[in-house]
């Protein structure tokens, strides 16, 4: 009798232990950014920010960037993703992306009007000229691949 | 008369043991000694280190112990021995690229870091073999002073350019067709390697969800997860962009078809032609697997996973805004 309410009573607070472990788990999650109908262009890194960034766009902003032109064509679509990287914890000797940092787009009407809009998703916000970052989307170009 | 009468099968039991015993060692063939063409060229602590440690499974002058030599255990320490050669021969090293020593020179370091080398069931019998915190921090030195050798493709491709008739759709020698498909598949994660790379791993829809719900236990078969890489260009300004292409690299769940591969098809198309990598179909249980078995367990065997640091919250705010 003794024996089986031991048995209980340890069954019960490993469960309860393991439900602490969930709850504090529910809080983090692995992001995958859904670019919707944009597909992946380019991608940078920058070391003194410890940053990575993904630039996707539609058929319009991959022929504003593969021509050295200066502003997006008319109907582009460009978003910039940033993440925070991480040394590899699997791995020394490597980085991967770790939080997203800031959604920036760049979008270009019928007109040929150009907007720029940045989602932080830190609570500090950083400083921007809405036409260097747009010279800054266009200094990209589509990454090379056969 | 009782007692003699008790002894007796313990002896017939004590005497059958030795002879099944003796017999095995017919069994028990002994490691072919290869010969070894040139040593590593490392400073001399870390040779030491790497004989000390190492050099017992992973070079052709094994310096096994009386006990390893007798079966059953033979057969298990021949096995591991053969299994260890096929990963990394330190005996062999000169038919590796200075590109390629770096690369074993990391894996050595993630390996004995994360303790997964030399393997418990070695340093169970073979104490003076174990690694300590201070051998380790010799040897990470050692690695990351290795100064960049650069992606000498040509170096590194030599044997593949052999295979010249090359079909129009690359496939891989375990069968993987190489496919343009994933550059419309999700971006998963990205990162770099200590080769100068950038890297960008995308996944097709059942890999997506198994990163969302953790479901890496094993991944559910479909799972496709291509890594496109690209040699880093530095603009004058120090940010990094991506340059040359270097390769295309598959990982296929099919747990069916991939038994000794932890249920992962491994594929890489390097260059512009594309060319697969592998000389036999089981190419990826002598290379690939090794590190990924040992030190990307956590995450079903990938070492791209993205990191469990971005909150619920904000995955709840992005998914609004979508709508």
């Amino acid at each position: 009798m003794k024996n089986s309410l031991l048995i209980l009573l340890t069954s019960l607070i490993s469960l309860v232990s393991c439900n602490k472990e969930n709850t504090t788990d529910k809080g983090l999650a692995r992001l995958i950014f859904n670019s919707g109908n944009l597909k992946f262009i380019s991608t940078s890194l920058n070391p003194k920010k410890e940053t990575m960034s993904a630039l996707y766009g539609n058929e319009k902003a991959m022929e504003s960037l593969s021509e050295e032109g200066h502003t997006p064509k008319a109907g582009a679509i460009m978003k910039l993703v940033t993440w925070r990287y991480h040394d590899n914890p699997q791995y020394i000797g490597g980085t991967i992306t770790g939080e997203l940092v800031s959604i920036e787009t760049v979008q270009t009407d019928g007109k040929g009007k150009v907007s720029y809009q940045i989602q932080n998703t830190t609570s500090q916000k950083s400083a921007f000229n809405k036409e260097e970052r747009i010279s800054y989307f266009m200094s990209y170009h589509p990454v090379m691949r056969p | 008369m009782n007692t003699t009468k008790k002894r007796n099968p313990i002896a017939i039991v004590f005497l059958a043991i030795l002879g099944i015993f003796g017999g095995l060692q017919i069994f028990s063939q002994p490691l072919e000694g290869k010969p070894a063409t040139q040593k590593i060229e490392a400073p001399r602590e870390v040779i030491n280190i790497l004989e000390n440690s190492c050099f017992n499974c992973h070079s052709n002058q094994p310096n096994l112990s009386w006990y390893d030599k007798i079966a059953p255990l033979s057969w298990v320490v021949n096995k591991d021995v053969k299994r260890a050669r096929e990963v990394l021969n330190f005996s062999e090293w000169d038919k590796l690229s200075p590109a390629e020593h770096k690369g074993k020179m990391y894996a050595i370091l993630n390996m004995m870091q994360s303790g997964k080398m030399p393997l418990h069931e070695y340093t169970i019998l073979h104490p003076s073999a174990k690694i300590t915190p201070k051998e380790v921090e010799t040897i990470r030195k050692y690695t990351l002073s290795l100064s960049d050798t650069g992606n000498n493709s040509k170096n590194k491709n030599t044997d593949h350019e052999i295979n010249a008739a090359l079909p129009k759709v690359p496939v891989s020698p375990n069968g993987i067709q190489y496919t343009d498909d994933f550059k419309n598949w999700k971006v998963i994660s990205m990162s770099t390697l200590f080769d100068q790379s950038i890297r960008v791993i995308y996944g097709n829809d059942i890999a997506v969800k198994a990163v969302e719900t953790e479901n890496f236990h094993p991944w559910p078969d479909g799972s496709i997860v291509v890594k496109s890489v690209w040699k880093q260009q530095t603009l004058p300004d120090g940010e990094i962009r991506a340059g040359e292409f270097i390769n295309a690299q598959f990982m296929v769940k099919d747990s069916g078809k991939y038994k000794d591969t932890e249920g992962w098809g491994f594929a890489k198309f390097s260059g512009n032609d594309l060319h697969p990598t592998g000389k036999s179909a089981s190419f990826a249980k002598e290379s690939c697997i090794a590190c990924h078995r040992q030190l990307a367990e956590k995450t079903g065997y990938l070492f791209d996973v993205p990191m469990k640091v971005n909150t619920q919250q904000l995955i709840q705010n992005l998914q609004k805004n979508e709508k």
